[in-house]
Order: C-alpha cells, then sequence, then structure tokens
C-alpha cells in the first residue's frame, strides 16, 4: 500500500473479535487504512467463523489474517509481544477474557501505555447480567427494541436483520477514534467498555425519557410516527412484477413508501391522485384530522397505489414534492438503484480469492474529498499473514516463525 | 474527556443529528446555532407533559445533548457575522443539506483559507444521480435503503423501525467521519470535506440481505437471492421469537447444539433431536428446524422470565422481550449506573446514558451531562462565554 493516504494509515489494531459487530467495527477501520491484524485459530474457524463462510466474507476485508493457538502458553506470548506493539486492541468476547489471557489493559498498560482497549462485550463489564450470552436477537429483546417494532398487539415482530450488531459496530469505531484523539492530547491510551445492550438501549432514548418525565410507555407504532402527527405515513402496495414460482409469502411482492410530513404534501399527493371524492373532506386538510382518519386513508391509498408500478409511481410522487420510495431488497439495491450503481456501492473484489472466486464489497459510505477510502482487499485465510505480521510487527526471524507453525502455536 | 477542546459547529437536522450527539456526548464542544424563532427539530414529540408554558421536546433533548445553543437571525448583518466567527474557530462543521445557517455558511470558502478545518456533509442520496434531490424521511429512507423490506411479517406490510432508527445509522457514521478525518489532521494538518449519503448508510447496515443475492449458491436457501420478511426469525432460522407464560421470549438452539440438546434431554422432551442423523453437518438445517419446533412447543408451558434466566446460566443466548418499561427498570443497566439526571428545561428527569465508559489505571472518566436549554440563548454572550470570538 505505497503512498496510501487513507485517515488512518500507520494505525496498529489487534483484532480478536468475532461474529458481526466486532469486526464490522474493525473492517470500518481497515477500510479507513488501518493495518488490522484479524486473530482465528483453525480450532475456532468453525460456522460463521470460518473464513469462507459467506458472513465471515461480508466482515473481514482490508484485514491481515494471523493463526494464534490462545490455548498454549506460547501462543499467548505471542499476543502479549503484539498487543506491546498495537495502537489499539479490540474484541467482542464476554468481560473478562482477555484478562484471563495476561493480556487485558492492566497488565498490558504498564509496558504499552499508549496502547487504546475496546471492549465491546454484550453486557459491559459490571453488573449481574456481565457474563450473558447475547447477539443481536438477544440485545433487541432485552433493550426494547423487538417490543416495539412492530404492529399493535405483536410483540413478536423486530427488526428483521441484526440491527444492533452493525450499530455497535459503528460505536466501537467512534470509541476507537475518540480515544485516539485523547490519546493525541494525552499520550495515554485509554480503555473503553461499550456495553452492547447499552447501544441498543440508547435508541429508544426519547422514549424513556418521556417513560420518566410523564409516565408514557411506548408501544409499537406500525409505520406511524410514535409521538408526531404525519399521515398518510405508510407502506401501500403496488403492482407485483416479480416472479415467485414457489409461492413463497411476501417475495413478490411490490410496496411504497408515501410519508406526507407536511400539508403541503398532502395536497400535491391529492392532486397527483386527481383530486379524488374521498380526499376532498375539509376534516382531511390538516395531520390531526388525516391521522383520526388513517383507515379511510389507509384503504383509498392501497386502492390506488395497487396496480401502479412501483417506480414509476415513486418519479411521479418525489416530482410532485411528496415523500416517496419503493420497498427496495438486496436484488433491487444490487440491480435497479442508479444511486449505489453511480457511487460503485456494490462492486466485485478486484483481488480475486484463490478458492471461492468472485467475492463482493459495498463500499466504505464515507466519501472524504482528500483521503479516498477506496482501496479492498479479500478475505485472508486462516494465517495466510502470519509470517508478514510477525516480522513487520515484532520484527520475528522466518526460521522463528516457521517453528511456531510446525509447533501449532501459529494454527 | 476524551473530546475534550475540540470545537465543532453542529448544523445538522435528522439524517445527522445523532452523531453531533456523539461527538457532544464525549466532551466535544458543539454549538448548534438556531434561527431566532427556535430549531424546528423543538417541535418532535414526546413534548414534556408537565411544562405547561411551553413546548419543551423530549426528543430535542436526547438528540441535542450537551450542546450549546446559539440563536442567529440570518437576515442580519451581525447574525452573518458571528456565524462566520464561529466557524473561524471551529474544528469541525458538521452540515445536512438544506439544514439551517448550511448555504450561508459559505463552507468552501472556509476550507480554503483553513487547510486543518473539516466538513463532513450529509445527504439523503449524495451529491449526484437521479435520485439526488428526492426527498426521503426515515420512513422513506428506510424503503429505499432496504430496511423496511426485511422488517415486518408476511401478514404486516414492510415496517419500519421505531423512532428514528435509518437516521440514526446515518448519525454515527457522521461522528466517524469526523473523527477520522480529525485523525488525519493530527498526522499532517490535511483537513478535508466528506460526503455521506444516509442511502448508502441504511444499505450498509443490513446484515445478510446482500450476502444473500451475493452468496446465493453457496446458501442453497430455497428462497433464492431474497428473504422476504418473516417477522423475528432470523436469517440462519435458528433465532425466533416465541410466546411464553407472562410474555416472549427469543430463543435459539445455537451456537452450542448440544448444551441445548441436554436441556432438552434433561426435561424429557427431547423427541427425535437424539437421532444420530442430526449429528451429521450435512443435516444442520434439518438440526435447527427440528430444534426449533420442538423448543416452540416446550417454550410455551414456560414463565418467559424464568426461561430467559435459566438459558443464560446454560450460556445459551436466550432474550426476553421487554417493553420499554421493564428497560427503564433493569437491573443491569441500573448497576451500571447508566441512567442519569439530567436537567431538562429546569426540571431533573432520569436519561439515557452513553454507550460508552472511558477508563485509564486510575478510572472511570467522567463525561459531560450539560442541562438542556429549552431556548437558545444569546448569541454575543455565549461567543463571549466560549472565548471563540475572533479577538
Amino acid at each position: 500500500m505505497n503512498n496510501d493516504n487513507r485517515p488512518l494509515t500507520g494505525l496498529r489494531v489487534l483484532d480478536f473479535t468475532h461474529v458481526l459487530a466486532g469486526p464490522f467495527a474493525t473492517r470500518i477501520l481497515g477500510d479507513m487504512g488501518a493495518d488490522v491484524v484479524k486473530i482465528n485459530s483453525a480450532q475456532r474457524a468453525v460456522g460463521t467463523q470460518d473464513p469462507q463462510h459467506p458472513y465471515y466474507l461480508m466482515w473481514n476485508r482490508n484485514k491481515r489474517a494471523l493463526a494464534l493457538n490462545l490455548a498454549t502458553d506460547e501462543g499467548k506470548a505471542v499476543a502479549h509481544e503484539l498487543c506491546l506493539q498495537a495502537d489499539i486492541v479490540i474484541d467482542n468476547f464476554s468481560a473478562g477474557v482477555l484478562d484471563r489471557w495476561g493480556i487485558g489493559y492492566q497488565a498490558i498498560h504498564k509496558q504499552n501505555p499508549r496502547a487504546i482497549y475496546v471492549q465491546m462485550s454484550g453486557m459491559g463489564d459490571g453488573g449481574p447480567w456481565s457474563k450473558f450470552v447475547t447477539y443481536a436477537p438477544t440485545i433487541h429483546a432485552l433493550a426494547g427494541l423487538t417490543h416495539t417494532t412492530g404492529v399493535s398487539g405483536r410483540e413478536d415482530i423486530g427488526i428483521g436483520f441484526s440491527y444492533n450488531d452493525h450499530q455497535a459496530g459503528l460505536h466501537g469505531a467512534v470509541a476507537v477514534l475518540a480515544a485516539l484523539e485523547q490519546r493525541h492530547r494525552t499520550g495515554i491510551g485509554h480503555r473503553v467498555d461499550i456495553s452492547q445492550f447499552e447501544v441498543g438501549v440508547n435508541f429508544l432514548g426519547p422514549s424513556l425519557l418521556d417513560y420518566f418525565a410523564n409516565g408514557s410507555k411506548a408501544r409499537p407504532a406500525g409505520n406511524d410516527l410514535p409521538y408526531d402527527l404525519a399521515a398518510p405515513h405508510g407502506c401501500y402496495p403496488c403492482k407485483d412484477d416479480r416472479p415467485n414460482p414457489d409461492n413463497i409469502p411476501g417475495l413478490g411482492e411490490r410496496w411504497i413508501a408515501i410519508a406526507c410530513m407536511s400539508d403541503a404534501q398532502w395536497v400535491a399527493l391529492k392532486t397527483l391522485m386527481s383530486n379524488p371524492q374521498w380526499a376532498a373532506s375539509e376534516e382531511l386538510n390538516d395531520a390531526r384530522g388525516r391521522a383520526a382518519h388513517k383507515a379511510l386513508l389507509e384503504q383509498n391509498l392501497s386502492r390506488w397505489t395497487q396496480n401502479q408500478d412501483a417506480y414509476d409511481l415513486m418519479a411521479r410522487c418525489q416530482a410532485a414534492g411528496v415523500p416517496a420510495g419503493v420497498v427496495q431488497d438486496g436484488a433491487d439495491l444490487l440491480e435497479h438503484d442508479p444511486q449505489l450503481a453511480d457511487v460503485k456501492f456494490a462492486r466485485r473484489m478486484e483481488d480475486e480469492h484463490p478458492d471461492l472466486g468472485p467475492t463482493w464489497i459495498d463500499a466504505l459510505p464515507i466519501h472524504f474529498s482528500k483521503t479516498p477510502c477506496d482501496q479492498y482487499e479479500r478475505v485472508r485465510a486462516i494465517g495466510e499473514d502470519n509470517a508478514a505480521v510477525l516480522q513487520s510487527w515484532l520484527g520475528m526471524p522466518a526460521k522463528e516463525i516457521a517453528t511456531k507453525e510446525k509447533d501449532g502455536v501459529l494454527q | 474527556m476524551p473530546l475534550s477542546g475540540l470545537r465543532v459547529i453542529d448544523l445538522t437536522d435528522e439524517r445527522g443529528i445523532y452523531g453531533a450527539k456523539l461527538l457532544a456526548d464525549l466532551g466535544a464542544d458543539v454549538v448548534r446555532p438556531e434561527p431566532p424563532e427556535g430549531d424546528p427539530l423543538r417541535q418532535r414529540g414526546p413534548l414534556l407533559a408537565a411544562d405547561k408554558t411551553a413546548q419543551t421536546s423530549l426528543w430535542h433533548a436526547f438528540f441535542a445533548s450537551n450542546r450549546r445553543f446559539f440563536s442567529l437571525d440570518l437576515n442580519a448583518e451581525e447574525g452573518q457575522k458571528q456565524l462566520n466567527q464561529l466557524l473561524q474557530h471551529a474544528h469541525i462543521v458538521l452540515t445536512c443539506d438544506g439544514a439551517f445557517a448550511v448555504e450561508e455558511a459559505n463552507l468552501a470558502d472556509h476550507l480554503e483559507q483553513r487547510a486543518e478545518l473539516i466538513v463532513i456533509d450529509v445527504s439523503s442520496f449524495g451529491t449526484a444521480g437521479p435520485w439526488k434531490n428526492y426527498i426521503a424521511p426515515d420512513l422513506v429512507a428506510g424503503a429505499l435503503g432496504g430496511a423496511a423490506a426485511t422488517t415486518g411479517d408476511v401478514d404486516t406490510p414492510p415496517l419500519k423501525g421505531f423512532g428514528e432508527l435509518n437516521f440514526m445509522v446515518s448519525g454515527v457514521y457522521v461522528a466517524i467521519a469526523a473523527l477520522a478525518a480529525l485523525a488525519k489532521v493530527r498526522k499532517d494538518g490535511t483537513g478535508q470535506r466528506a460526503g455521506i449519503s444516509v442511502h448508502e448508510c441504511i444499505a450498509s447496515c443490513l446484515e445478510h440481505v446482500l450476502m444473500f443475492y451475493w452468496y446465493a449458491e453457496t446458501m442453497q436457501r430455497p428462497e433464492g437471492k431474497v428473504l422476504p420478511r418473516r417477522g423475528a426469525l432470523h436469517w440462519s432460522d435458528a433465532y425466533d421469537v416465541v410466546p411464553a407464560q407472562n410474555g416472549s421470549v427469543m430463543l435459539t438452539p445455537a451456537p452450542d447444539f448440544d448444551t441445548q440438546l441436554m436441556w432438552l434431554i434433561e426435561e424429557g422432551v427431547q423427541e427425535d433431536l437424539i437421532d444420530p442423523m442430526y449429528q451429521e453437518p450435512e443435516n444442520l438445517r434439518l438440526r435447527v428446524e427440528r430444534s426449533m419446533q420442538i423448543m416452540r412447543a416446550w417454550a410455551a408451558g414456560k414463565d418467559a422470565r424464568e426461561l430467559f434466566l435459566q438459558a443464560q446460566e446454560r450460556h445459551c443466548p436466550y432474550g426476553w422481550v421487554l417493553p420499554l418499561e421493564a428497560v427503564a427498570e433493569n437491573p443491569q443497566l441500573a448497576a451500571r449506573k447508566w441512567y442519569r439526571e439530567l436537567t431538562i428545561n429546569g426540571q431533573a428527569i432520569t436519561a439515557p446514558g452513553v454507550a460508552y465508559h472511558f477508563s485509564d489505571t486510575e478510572g472511570e472518566v467522567e463525561l459531560p451531562l450539560r442541562p438542556h436549554a429549552a431556548t437558545a440563548s444569546n448569541a454575543a454572550a455565549i461567543l463571549s462565554d466560549l472565548g471563540w470570538s475572533a479577538s
């Protein structure tokens, strides 16, 4: 990476993370130029930790791969040496794992006071639930996100993807960068304890304030705004335009989201609908009246949208000043979306995988004017960069590396 | 504090305000200018019910936490001058296209004059392309960005996440862009501008959605490249929310299927799961399906809270579906002293904490907790107070 001008070039990140939240944090750092060394081992490389699993391929680009058997004392010793050279040590184990390996913040800080530790455990370090095991669906349930995202009377819907894992990863990246600024000022690397649970609860901030201040208990609002009046504000069916030969529920459907955030937008929508009789009532002139007649709006809007082409309708709504958007799925994003295509958001990895052939990239959605982050390197196999990492970080001789590989330390 | 001494101007709307909040909550001095009639986001609900004399937005208190509010009359020469003064002394400026004072800020000029300045620009769809002028509140942004298609159930429409979840994704990217650019300034003095499209941000955080499309051949799913919305059932089929007694539980046989099996055996409800065929790697999907079938029936007779706690004792990552009021009283958050007392318009209210606990060998670093003002204060006084004046 000669002449690499990216913002984080030169930053050494020792990455003990796994699954999604932690790897997403370090993927972002790697995308911005950091030298991320991902620790994995042959023993742990199963399921989503297998470097050939699609899930692993998604979150582990732009990292170098070091195999380390941390069940051995020698493996722990190598990890210790790496920590002494690291700017950032990051993990998303339950609290205390790195301490048990002798490479926790307190142990390393004495010898490398500039090392920043970011620990992204599920529940945080401390408290009666600190050892609880969590994945994103666990956090969604406990944080109130499952209960609130849905429709009235249902608490079994929630967010349909691991939102909180991504958010914990993004917050992890913020933590690293804030700690870097702190180190710049103080010379000291700090430890950051991030509870993925607290990240998740935080998303209900206004509702929690409402509960504590007013005693109000937030409940699912469907596609309505929970506290403000906006109507119509929902998803409406359009003409199905995709094959669904196996009749998998939901697969062939087309929907459009329409959100009138002002009375003027409602007037524009009425005009677009050719001012139908049902919409003429004065009661519908303001948001309060429209919200009170939600069923009438939903029924008639659905009737209006249901035989229309979703993309064409979106274009006409937007041209008239009405906020509207097709409910796009993965195929739409990757096949039809002109905005994503314009920035080459989705692309084939130029650095082809030797075993898997083509792999894919969703590009970093930050466009720096002077230091573009546009370099992508494929996911590496277990231990593929053993020699390069140990030489560049520790100056370890090739012979010693070979011995450690043979002895099972670097596996 | 991590960001002490960092001066930030917050010219964002809903799409970027969470990023400004993250910087402010980490100790940056974040000034949020607003028009004389008040920030339009002060209208957002929920409102403080006890406040009978004025409208106090709890939404604003959360998203505009730890700010200094600055009233600016951009129709007056003095207002223009004050904005210019603020910008001259800022390290970072955060903007959303169309938000208050962004156009008047002439940021291109400031960037030309100050090589170390950082400007982060948020737009809904970027600066080019046929949708660049599309209007996208959170619902529409989530629809086009791919989040709504995978949220909801077969008997509901596609759904948006509760509250502002889409804009909270773009918000965090704002903070990342600002701080990464700052790291570059610290290294070699190079400031710059960075663009963030809400649309790309949402599309970058969809877990399995792009993976299903790109790696459909490997995944070998009957649905093919797209998995439609299906309630809480995870793409792996191994996590789902099911009804139990006195509530619902998110249960899963993953990641250690044998631990779960042992539990079912202990309770005598394992049925045919002990058949060796389920141990074969090629039958993993079959094992997941059968395990979930048995566990759904098993959980239905259990108390939700007890089941959750028993599972966690066995290191099984179950979750208990908690309503907001239970989250507010959660023992883990209480033990970690996560909630804090925030003064909003003179009234002390329990408020959410921040997502970070910074510490060094001497203990935890205290993060800011500035009282939230219901209105912007006098601009001249703030300038003087900030020490941001040109003199």
